[in-house]
């Protein structure tokens, strides 16, 4: 069985893409592949012009490191680190100072609103503001490509427009690329532009005008 | 690689900090009682072994006996060989015995009604060296040990009369007490009728297993002075035993045959041997079920985080970063059971165990830890608890992220 067929498409740097489409109709597995969390058994993913398909598994682990960041549906933060920790470890892994990791760390905990809450245990925090957290850690290493996979499933409405209004600053503010799949109709005023994906394949595409 | 660690080192220290502390307290209580479990067993036989040797020095053949030569029944001008040994640096002193055959006999009514009767090689001591290389005397267990003048009384082990809980008591004179009488028929025709003085169990059947007269006594049996047939020396075990055979025969003692304790214990050395298989064996086995015991933990523990090793692979973490958190996190598992189980170790069993000694056919038995048996049960423990750390976090490691995280 297929999963995607067919797809083919670009998106522009600094540019908010919106996956849209049933259940099953693949956005998540498009965006897992695109995000090199899984190999397509075809086809070519060039980001920044590298081949990233052609990568070594180290070789993609890396990339994903430097280059990808990731945010998950369930948040999907480490629950024995407190907030700041689960933000500054991906500047341990590439091997920042303690004292510049804890400060850009910070940084991009304000940047999300959660300067405050950095030392606080990711269990003793809401939703909303996990998800924040993951979004700081998606980001704190200057990722070219923020991955989302429906980042406000598990959220109220109050944290859903808070999220997604970060989201579209980071966007306008930082030139951020973001490509998040979302099943919310409501969603599509936040992006620049809508991919509806249906039964795998591209079915058509929205521009959002924002 | 240095990153590597410190990244490694700080998912460790925040899981043991902040993870789960009845699995942290399991994971170590399991890894105490498996550790426990291997150096237990191996002491409980190195002490063993360890009382056997001890009982064969103290209370049997001493360190060295001197024997007679091949073609002589005695060893001659005792005194003077004496008096040359125990200036050898060393010695702490010697005592010499003489040995005979005989019949002992004991009618506990004396009315031939109930006659026992065992034949047995008989010595004699001279009690006031005796005491200097053997320690009997500490041993007895009814009446009183013999004195250089006594000429009619006689001591002996428990195997022998019995009682005691003797291991051989159908054998043994089956319950002569102190104070009664018992006939010696001597193997070259004397006869003579002794008072028992003392019974001694020393738990060692080879020492059990003996009768004594003082060496004046013996010596008005067999009308013979200043010989023996054999001479027992005791040394301070600054230098193995055998260092002295060479001095010995320096000094001039050039015919008599002269063994160290090592020769005279029989299957006592067999018995040891076997127990060193024992050992090995009951090790492997506990070293076998500790690992296995650990390794499910610990996996159990690594596979209910699959999800968050997946996680860690999302955000671009080195899979060896993983596995290496993993391995440290089992190790420090390991050592913390270690030393947990060190300290119950140290702190109560062996004190509990020098207090309630375990009754072996061999004696009174405590726990003797050895050195190269604790070095090799740490170094096994940290390493099945590592392997136990690297197999299941490499499996999970291995996996699709997107499978490792969404199962």
């Amino acid at each position: 069985m297929e999963a995607l067929k067919d797809v083919d498409l670009i998106i522009e740097e600094g540019e908010f893409v919106g996956i849209m489409g049933p259940s099953g109709s693949g956005k998540s597995t498009l965006l897992h592949m695109l995000a090199l969390l899984d190999d397509p058994t075809a086809g070519k993913i060039t980001v920044d012009g590298i081949d990233v398909l052609a990568l070594s598994s180290i070789q993609k682990t890396s990339f994903r490191l430097h280059k990808l960041g990731y945010v998950f549906q369930e948040y999907a933060l480490l629950p024995e680190l407190n907030a700041l920790e689960n933000v500054y470890l991906p500047l341990m892994m590439l091997g920042a100072p303690a004292k510049d990791y804890e400060k850009v760390a910070l940084e991009m905990m304000e940047t999300v609103g959660l300067g405050k809450r950095a030392k606080h245990l990711v269990s003793q925090m809401s939703g909303g503001e996990q998800q924040r957290v993951a979004i700081a850690r998606a980001l704190v290493n200057h990722s070219k490509i923020l991955f989302a996979d429906e980042p406000c499933a598990n959220l109220d409405t109050r944290n859903t427009e808070i999220v997604m209004k970060l989201l579209r600053q980071l966007c306008d503010e930082r030139e951020q690329t973001i490509i998040m799949v979302t099943h919310e109709p409501e969603h599509r005023q936040y992006a620049d532009r809508i991919l509806w994906i249906k039964d795998g394949a591209m079915d058509r595409e929205e521009k959002c005008g924002q | 690689m240095w990153n590597d660690l410190r990244v490694a080192i700080f998912l460790v220290y925040k899981a043991i900090t902040r993870g789960n502390k009845y699995t942290l307290i399991l994971t170590i209580l399991v890894t105490t009682l498996a550790f426990i479990n291997i150096i237990f067993t191996s002491s409980i036989m190195n002490g063993a072994i360890s009382k056997a040797y001890q009982q064969a020095q103290e209370n049997y053949v001493s360190n060295i006996v001197i024997l007679p030569a091949v073609d002589e029944k005695y060893v001659t001008q005792v005194q003077q060989i004496k008096t040359k040994i125990n200036t050898l640096p060393g010695v702490v002193s010697c005592s010499s015995r003489y040995a005979q055959s005989g019949v002992i006999r004991y009618d506990p009514e004396k009315d031939n009604q109930d006659v026992r009767e065992k034949a047995w090689n008989i010595k004699s001591i001279n009690p006031d060296e005796e005491v200097k290389v053997t320690s009997l005397q500490n041993y007895m267990v009814a009446g009183r040990y013999l004195e250089e003048n006594d000429r009619n009384q006689i001591i002996m082990g428990k195997e022998i009369a019995g009682g005691y809980g003797a291991s051989f008591q159908i054998s043994s004179l089956k319950g002569a007490p102190v104070g009664d009488e018992v006939t010696i028929a001597y193997g070259n025709g004397v006869k003579r009728d002794y008072k028992i003085k003392g019974i001694y169990n020393t738990y060692f059947p080879l020492a059990d297993l003996s009768v004594f007269v003082t060496e004046k006594e013996m010596e008005s049996v067999l009308g013979i002075h200043n010989r023996a047939s054999e001479v027992l020396i005791k040394t301070d075990g600054s230098v193995p035993e055998r260092v002295y055979i060479d001095r010995l025969r320096m000094m001039g003692i050039e015919k008599e045959q002269i063994n160290v304790w090592m020769d005279f214990i029989g299957y006592i050395s067999g018995l040891t041997q076997t127990f060193d298989i024992i050992k090995g064996i009951v090790t492997t086995i506990g070293l076998l079920v500790a690992g296995i015991t650990i390794f499910i933990v610990i996996f159990i523990a690594t596979i209910n985080r699959r999800r968050q090793i997946g996680i860690l692979k999302a955000i671009g973490m080195k899979e060896r970063i993983i596995v290496m958190s993993y391995v440290f996190q089992a190790a420090f598992y390991a050592s913390l059971g270690i030393i947990a189980g060190e300290i119950i170790i140290h702190a109560f069993l062996i004190p509990y165990f020098i207090q309630n000694p375990l009754p072996m056919p061999i004696g009174l038995v405590s726990l003797v830890l050895v050195r190269q048996d604790m070095i090799f049960g740490i170094v096994s423990m940290i390493v099945v608890s590592m392997v136990s750390g690297f197999i299941p976090s490499w499996m999970v490691t291995r996996q699709n992220i997107i499978k490792a995280i969404w199962g």
